[in-house]
């Protein structure tokens, strides 16, 4: 489908509305969801999968670097002629990152999915899309 | 002369698209919608470009020649920080509709006192960040033209200001994109062509730094600083006049001024303070400063991988993607982009080392990859590429600091005074100023000391608002305002005493130096306990379920 116009403003528009005239919570109120508790579900779910990939990726920064500290030996064993714990640092890490990025956002994708198929159809008003 | 045109050309080329890239968005009925059917790759070149500033393009390959593999570890952090946006930020933050962390802190807190205090810390973390840019600036600018390190940084302002003024440089999405091409294709093809026409003798000097790192031919060095060296083994240097001089194997300060010429084969005397070149701890892949070394690049990495998603022109970049989906995805491909550009720093440092070993006693490390080409290919080929890394480095200056300046700009005249459209313009020209003038006695700080300070404060403080404020309903007002006071109290303070002031020896100097690893869990606690016995209002919950909803 394509996607809905969205109605932003300019940062001109914005701070001629910042200078006054206008009411102090003006993002509020915050229209509540349809159901709350698929919402809270969803939350949840979404934590979980950001708590995954964070943790992961401290194990991978924090693990690598202590085992360069704590494998001297890293540094000897050479691969076309580059020390390895060299080859890991400035070459091998940069693809594992993508692929942890990539992987968390194949999970989260695949959570999204799963609630929109959960929702029933006429539950949704069409101005909730994509905010 | 090459350099100057070079420059002058990336110059010319980035007003040009971006006053096309003016006129075609003018076209559309709304600018900012126009901007969100930018292609997702495109948008990611972008992302990419204002990313990579000058700490990447020259100080990188500075910091590998001057202190070790370890600084690599600041890459990584700068790529790892893209992977905790995509995993913690780039979809809520989307979705909340708010443009800046101010937006976001008034969406999600409902205060607009708030965003007083945030408007100040983002005018904290910018400056941090723009000085540096400048100093990059005036660096290579005095390097290929030969005109004083002040006119450089002068000249920088100028022309940011200059094109933020014209307009377009920051809004089109295409300027920024091509900025990222100019840097990875000036940086990459200089690198490539030095390894392959080097000789398999420099190559195999490069990969073996237990060789020991000498002069590779004579090699005057003038101290245009002040500086304290050390030496392992007695040498004989020649002065200007011809007379010689026996230096001992010691320690040896030197008045500015001074001018030595190390003979051939001499080995490289270290500045005090340093590790020695090409010796066990330059060759250990870890931070290694004050002496600890796991601490320092455990710090340094949260620091960097944190710091990221709080720096506010990241956060502003997730607007030009249609929907949360997409910003997400698009994330990812800035990763592979930086990956792909962090490749090639490493080459010019361990050349560097090799080719280029002066520059550590000249406190000038951050120049490397403009010196290099020329030393290394002589003749016309060496020009040209020196022109091109020149060129290259101008063009993240550029990207980087236009977005930074606005940025600054924004905060001071739209969060903190409330100001109207011309008044913008003088923010414009104010920020400049004070960057400046702050630039100008920054000449011997590392380019990257500075940007990973301005990384430690985004960290302690906007770093905790964010994830606290998209994954906990709890957050209260009270609880972010006093963590955000006391993340940027502490974390500019620590770093800026252990630049600035004497420090004591030991553990106190490396928390002071590295402090994100007591900072930010600090912002952390405080807006958690401050949060507990506070509390949050009724439609919190609802402010915080809306920006996970599909």
């Amino acid at each position: 489908m394509s996607p809905r116009r969205e109605k932003l403003t300019s940062p001109q528009t914005r701070i001629a509305l910042a200078r006054g005239n206008r009411p102090a919570q003006h993002l509020l109120p915050i229209p509540g969801p349809v159901d709350t508790e698929a919402a809270r579900r969803l939350f949840r779910t979404q934590r979980r999968t950001a708590v995954r990939t964070v943790a992961a990726l401290a194990v991978l920064l924090f693990g690598m670097s202590g085992a360069f500290a704590a494998l001297p030996v890293l540094g000897e064993i050479r691969l076309f002629g580059v020390p390895l714990s060299w080859l890991l640092l400035t070459v091998a890490v940069h693809p594992m990152l993508f692929l942890m990025a990539l992987w968390h956002v194949r999970s989260a994708e695949r959570v999204e999915e799963r609630a929109e198929a959960e929702r029933p159809a006429g539950e949704r008003p069409a101005g909730e899309r994509e905010r | 002369m090459i350099s100057v045109l070079a420059i002058g050309s990336v110059l010319v080329t980035s007003l040009v698209i971006g006053v096309y890239g003016v006129r075609a968005a003018r076209s559309t009925s709304d600018f900012l919608v126009a901007s969100q059917r930018v292609s997702p790759s495109w948008n990611a070149m972008a992302i990419a470009g204002e990313y990579l500033s000058a700490a990447s393009v020259l100080g990188l390959a500075g910091l590998v020649l001057k202190n070790g593999l370890g600084t690599m570890w600041y890459a990584v952090g700068f790529a790892a920080g893209y992977v905790a946006v995509v995993a913690l930020v780039a979809g809520p933050m989307r979705r909340s509709g708010a443009f800046t962390v101010p937006d976001f802190a008034e969406y999600r807190l409902g205060a607009p006192r708030l965003r007083q205090l945030c408007g100040c810390v983002v005018l904290v973390i910018m400056l941090l960040y723009l000085v540096p840019q400048f100093k990059g600036a005036g660096v290579v600018l005095s390097l290929v033209s030969g005109t004083p390190y002040w006119v450089g940084v002068l000249l920088a302002g100028l022309v940011v200001s200059g094109s933020i003024a014209a307009g377009g440089m920051r809004s089109a999405t295409y300027v920024q994109a091509f900025h990222y091409v100019i840097k990875l294709t000036f940086l990459a093809i200089p690198a490539i062509y030095l390894v392959v026409y080097s000789s398999p003798d420099t190559r195999a000097q490069a990969l073996h730094p237990e060789w020991g790192t000498h002069f590779p031919e004579p090699t005057p060095v003038e101290f245009t600083v002040g500086a304290r060296f050390s030496l392992d083994e007695p040498v004989t240097v020649t002065t200007p006049s011809g007379a010689e001089v026996g230096l001992t194997a010691g320690d040896h300060s030197v008045t500015a001024g001074t001018e030595y010429v190390f003979p051939e084969g001499a080995p490289i005397p270290y500045p005090a303070g340093l590790p020695e070149l090409g010796g066990q701890l330059w060759s250990t892949p870890l931070l290694d400063v004050g002496g600890y070394p796991l601490f320092e690049t455990w710090s340094a990495l949260l620091a960097i991988t944190l710091g990221c998603m709080g720096l506010p022109h990241v956060i502003m970049r997730f607007h030009t993607s249609p929907t949360a989906r997409t910003a997400r995805r698009v994330a990812v491909g800035v990763i592979g982009l930086l990956g792909l550009f962090y490749l090639f720093p490493t080459v010019y440092g361990l050349l560097g080392r090799v080719l280029t070993p002066q520059l550590v006693l000249l406190q000038g490390t951050d120049t490397v990859a403009v010196v290099l080409p020329a030393e290394a290919v002589p003749g016309t080929a060496g020009a040209v590429l020196t022109a091109l890394v020149a060129a290259g480095a101008f063009g993240a200056f550029l990207s980087t600091s236009s977005g930074l300046l606005l940025a600054l700009a924004g905060g001071l005249s739209h969060d903190l005074f409330q100001g109207s459209v011309p008044r913008l313009r003088l923010a414009v020209a104010i920020g400049a100023c004070v960057a400046v003038l702050l630039a100008l006695p920054a000449r011997t700080i590392d380019i990257n000391v500075l940007v990973v300070w301005a990384f430690t404060v985004a960290a302690s403080t906007f770093c905790p608002l964010l994830v606290l404020g998209i994954w906990w309903r709890r957050l209260t007002l009270a609880g972010a305002a006093s963590g955000l006071t006391v993340g940027v109290v502490t974390a500019t303070g620590a770093v800026g005493w252990s630049i600035l002031l004497p420090t004591p020896p030991g553990w106190i100097a490396v928390l002071l130096a590295q402090p994100a690893a007591w900072t930010i869990p600090l912002a952390f606690t405080t807006m958690i306990v401050v949060s507990w016995f506070t509390r949050a209002p009724d439609w919190a919950e609802h402010a915080v379920l809306r920006l996970h909803s599909p």
